[in-house]
């Protein structure tokens, strides 16, 4: 298993806490500033944990033209706004709409490019420990079920190659045979599935399933580190919400463009930067932890220094 | 101290007349390590069963089972299931979650216990058993021996006083075998934990066992030390002995009265003994098999002259084409110089960059051939097998079916009629509720109605009554398949296979998880295959099975064949990768590979011996025969063993 960083480390509930928070705000506001910084945020955390070459080809471009295809089809559709372009088909295209439209890609630009940071972090088990937590049963029915789709996989190639080797290929012939060929690995899938089931049942009775009181186990820790974030995020949040109160993070694209904070009131200042830092939280501790490691890699003692030769 | 005692206890299935256990009773003394053997279906799972309250099957019972003096069905439900643990056969049920960590935790999480105790027993049992460096991992990354033995971890976290285990090794490669063996009996020796274990390994857990217990039909036939079975099997004759270690078999089939030995090593001495008893020259090799020359003229002229073994079973030998209906299959003329499978210089990776899996292989099997392919895991003979059956092709080199590249065959030629795959696992192939339905899916039905899948004249009806009655599935026509023993699926799939009349037969370890009685069955009936004009390539773990049977042997490693040759000479070569019979009784018949050839041997030399007119001068004869190949003692003598043909006649 690859080590991802150090906030993938962090206690899964923090980084689920974290996750959704930021897709959530990012979802809702408007600000074009408040969804800046969270890309900001999210495509640097996006290339440190799964490298800048992938982030590129995956969003830069791949879902980026898509993304822009889509900003266009709201003012195509909506003609609100007091600032008109001009004329399609007797149809106004308003600035607003224009914006919006690319307001709305924006958000969702970005929280796509936080669900693939999340991805690389949030690993099966913390879903089924962070389940466990609410409802103890669901967390072993999802760790079974994520046992069974590989398994199932595997033993659908096996069934297949067997079948291909008995002429019964689902590739080849006319379409009612492979219709049939599918259909009977379908069913060899299933009847074998439910048979093996029956060693599992008799497996999880033969080590006390059904006893009542059934405790979760997890191996995550929760560290000092842990306990400051989850003071950090709420202390930034509440300073977010403040300058939000008084405006700041107001932005409205019907009748009128109107973007709050515009003017740098402090307490707007200092929403943005509250909401920036908490952004940016992930990868600064990334960051963090990969200079400790560059620090103590020219530090070291000379013992665990291969020859120069040896090194790649 | 009795941890179980088991008293006259009886038990029938509902609506089924035969009860399946007939008053058993025995004890387990605590910390001892007790052997459960007897032949596949003579009720030892539903015994063992039967100690595990949660696993009981339903019906009727009578008797009683007491752990600790406690009559099982008392027992309270978390001790139950704590102190009484219980690994199952097949390593992959009966994992019930995806991570390594949390199959560990899971017997503890059922019995309630906290965090910190789980932590703490989690960490002990993954030192214990060496699962530090996987502990993280998803389970379906694991090999089938790490699963299996991931499975006694996550029973043992649970700190059981008794452990019981069904055959767990039957899915698991030799050496993942015995490394669970291993574990197992260190568990015993160091924690104290009892173990009741059945097997098919005997060979190596018989030697370590306190008591063994002997099945069969239900009832105990005997219970004690192990060599007071061997010699018990030796008084009775008892057909049990099939089953037993290499060492016990040959001691039961002679009249020796010394103890009966357990280990190859107790085996050696014992031989040494008896020879020395009947005043014959221990220390001298005796090439006494004949058998080696009979071998080989027989295995030529079955493939010269088929025509002879048609008249076996009537009705399957119609099933395969004659040599000049052939004719249109290989698109040449059948010609007997031209081999079945022949492999030139073939090279196979699975991806670009990943490292070559099979490695410049040559190879030829002739027709009607048995040629068995050995070697250990993960040197690229399942590689190899999907190479044959068409599944994956080489990046170089050729593969030449009847002497037809394996590229010009279209699907429909390879498979229909000419090229048979039987796969590892024989529930990939089962599609329906009777063994008879199952049957019949595989020609399309009961409609007597020519198809692509049955082109030929015969009656469907016939076709199916050949093939049982040749895999010997008369019996279990109406049965489902899935409650066939693992012998009678392998051999289901094997009919099914043979109904699309293969000339060419691939097999991927077909004796995994059978015992000996079913072994031989399938053996025979691949002889008789062969005799057939069937070619038959099989590769296989099983040693012993391959020496039996094969005409050919060939070992397999690092992606090419090393060595191949009769399966005789190749086994009684080999030093350390040959049968228990031959490692056993090298020194004195380095021509034995089977226990029945050591049986024989032992048998004749005791004929001569007794017989008093020629014993004097033939036994000299030997003596300087033996001293002018200069054997010295022990190991030495293997290098020598081959060069002494002219002796042979003598004996």
């Amino acid at each position: 298993m690859k080590h991802t960083d150090a906030f993938g480390d962090c206690h899964p509930a923090v980084s689920f806490l974290f996750f959704m928070t930021v897709i959530l705000i990012t979802m809702f506001l408007n600000h074009p500033a408040v969804i800046f910084l969270s890309f900001g945020g999210g495509i640097c955390y996006a290339a440190h944990v799964r490298g800048w070459r992938t982030v590129l080809k995956r969003h830069l471009l791949l879902s980026l033209p898509l993304m822009l295809v889509f900003a266009l089809i709201n003012p195509l559709f909506n003609h609100y706004g007091v600032t008109v372009l001009f004329y399609l088909n007797g149809m106004a295209i308003t600035l607003e709409a224009v914006i919006y439209g690319l307001v709305l890609t924006a958000k969702l630009f970005t929280s796509i490019i936080w669900f693939d940071g999340m991805n690389a972090v949030m690993t099966t088990d913390k879903f089924v420990y962070l389940f466990g937590r609410v409802v103890p049963s669901l967390a072993l029915v999802l760790s079974m079920a994520f046992r069974f789709v590989p398994r199932f996989t595997r033993q659908m190639g096996i069934i297949r190659n067997t079948q291909k080797c008995l002429g019964r290929d689902i590739s080849t012939g006319k379409w009612y045979e492979r219709l049939r060929a599918g259909v009977r690995v379908l069913s060899i899938l299933i009847t074998w599935a439910l048979e093996n089931a029956v060693d599992t049942s008799d497996s999880m009775k033969a080590r006390g399933h059904g006893l009542p009181g059934r405790s979760a186990f997890s191996i995550f820790k929760f560290s000092k580190r842990d306990a400051l974030m989850l003071i950090i995020f709420p202390v930034l949040l509440v300073l977010v919400l403040i300058g939000g109160l008084r405006g700041a993070l107001y932005a409205s694209f019907n009748p009128k463009i109107m973007i709050g904070g515009a003017c740098p009131l402090p307490v707007a200042v200092g929403a943005f930067i509250c909401w920036g830092l908490f952004c940016f939280v992930p990868i600064l501790l990334g960051l963090k932890e990969d200079m400790t490691f560059r620090y103590l890699q020219t530090h070291r003692g000379r013992d665990g220094a291969a020859i120069w030769y040896m090194n790649k | 101290m009795q941890i179980l005692a088991v008293e006259h206890f009886s038990f029938a299935y509902p609506d089924v007349a035969k009860a399946s256990l007939k008053d058993v009773s025995f004890e387990v003394e605590a910390g001892s390590f007790n052997v459960l053997c007897g032949k596949s279906g003579c009720g030892k799972s539903t015994l063992l069963r039967h100690l595990k309250r949660e696993l009981a099957p339903f019906g009727h019972r009578e008797g009683t089972i007491r752990y600790r003096g406690t009559p099982i069905g008392e027992l309270p439900d978390r001790d139950a299931a704590e102190k009484i643990g219980y690994v199952l056969q097949n390593p992959d049920n009966q994992i019930v979650t995806d991570k390594v960590w949390h199959e560990l935790a899971f017997g503890l999480e059922s019995l309630g216990y906290d965090t910190p105790t789980i932590r703490l027993r989690v960490a002990e049992m993954a030192s214990y058993f060496g699962i530090q460096d996987w502990f993280l991992k998803n389970v379906s990354e694991l090999s089938g021996g790490q699963k299996q033995l991931l499975n006694l971890a996550a029973v043992m976290a649970m700190h059981p006083e008794l452990l019981i285990l069904d055959e767990p090794t039957s899915q698991l490669d030799p050496i993942a075998a015995s490394d669970f063996l291993e574990t197992v009996r260190k568990l015993n020796r160091d924690v104290g934990t009892t173990i009741i274990i059945t097997e098919h390994r005997l060979e190596d857990i018989i030697p370590w066992a306190d008591q063994v217990l002997v099945m069969d039909k239900g009832t105990l036939i005997a219970r004690g030390k192990p060599s007071d079975i061997g010699v018990f099997l030796q008084e009775t004759r008892h057909d049990m002995f099939e089953a037993m270690p290499t060492p016990m078999r040959i001691y039961a089939g002679t009249d020796s009265k010394a103890p009966c030995p357990l280990t190859v090593r107790e085996g050696r001495a014992w031989l040494r003994n008896t020879l020395e008893e009947m005043g014959l020259p221990a220390d001298r090799p005796i090439h006494f098999n004949k058998k080696i020359a009979d071998d080989e003229n027989a295995a030529a002229s079955a493939s010269t002259d088929q025509s002879d073994h048609r008249i076996a079973a009537g009705s399957q030998a119609v099933l395969w084409p004659t040599d000049s209906e052939r004719t249109d299959v290989s698109g040449r003329a059948a010609d007997k110089e031209i081999p079945a499978i022949a492999l030139k210089d073939v090279w196979f990776r699975y991806d670009r960059d990943l490292p070559d899996v099979v490695k410049g292989l040559n190879m030829t099997v002739n027709k009607g051939e048995f040629f068995a392919l050995v070697g250990g895991n993960g040197t690229g003979k399942s590689t190899t097998l999907s190479l044959l059956s068409g599944l994956r092709r080489p990046y170089r080199g050729k593969i030449l079916l009847n002497g037809r590249d394996i590229v010009k065959y279209t699907d429909e030629e390879l498979y229909y009629g000419f090229l048979g795959v039987l796969p590892q696992n024989p529930q990939t192939l089962f599609t329906s509720c009777t063994v008879r339905e199952d049957l019949y899916a595989m020609i399309d039905g009961m409609k007597e109605k020519k198809s692509r899948f049955y082109p030929i004249d015969m009656k469907k009806s016939e076709a199916i009554a050949g093939i049982s009655e040749l895999t010997m599935l008369d019996e279990l026509m109406d049965r489902h398949p899935y409650d066939l023993s693992g012998g009678e699926q392998q051999r289901l799939a094997l009919a099914k296979i043979l109904l699309l009349r293969p000339q060419i037969l691939l097999m991927d370890e077909p004796t995994k998880g059978l015992d000996n009685h079913y072994k031989n069955q399938l053996g025979r009936i691949l002889k008789t295959l062969t005799t057939h004009g069937v070619t038959i390539f099989m590769i296989s773990h099983d040693v012993e099975f391959c020496a039996a049977f094969a005409d050919r042997t060939g070992l397999f490693f690092q992606g090419d064949l090393v060595a191949s040759d009769a399966s005789r000479r190749f086994f009684s070569g080999n030093s350390y990768y040959t049968t228990a019979a031959n490692r056993l009784a090298r020194t004195h018949f380095p021509d034995a590979v089977s226990a029945e050839d050591v049986i024989a041997a032992i048998h004749a030399c005791q004929a001569e011996v007794t017989a008093p007119e020629n014993g004097a001068t033939e036994g000299s004869g030997k003596r300087e025969v033996a001293t002018v190949a200069n054997a010295p003692d022990g190991d030495g003598v293997t290098a020598v063993a081959g060069k002494t043909v002219g002796h042979e006649d003598k004996v």
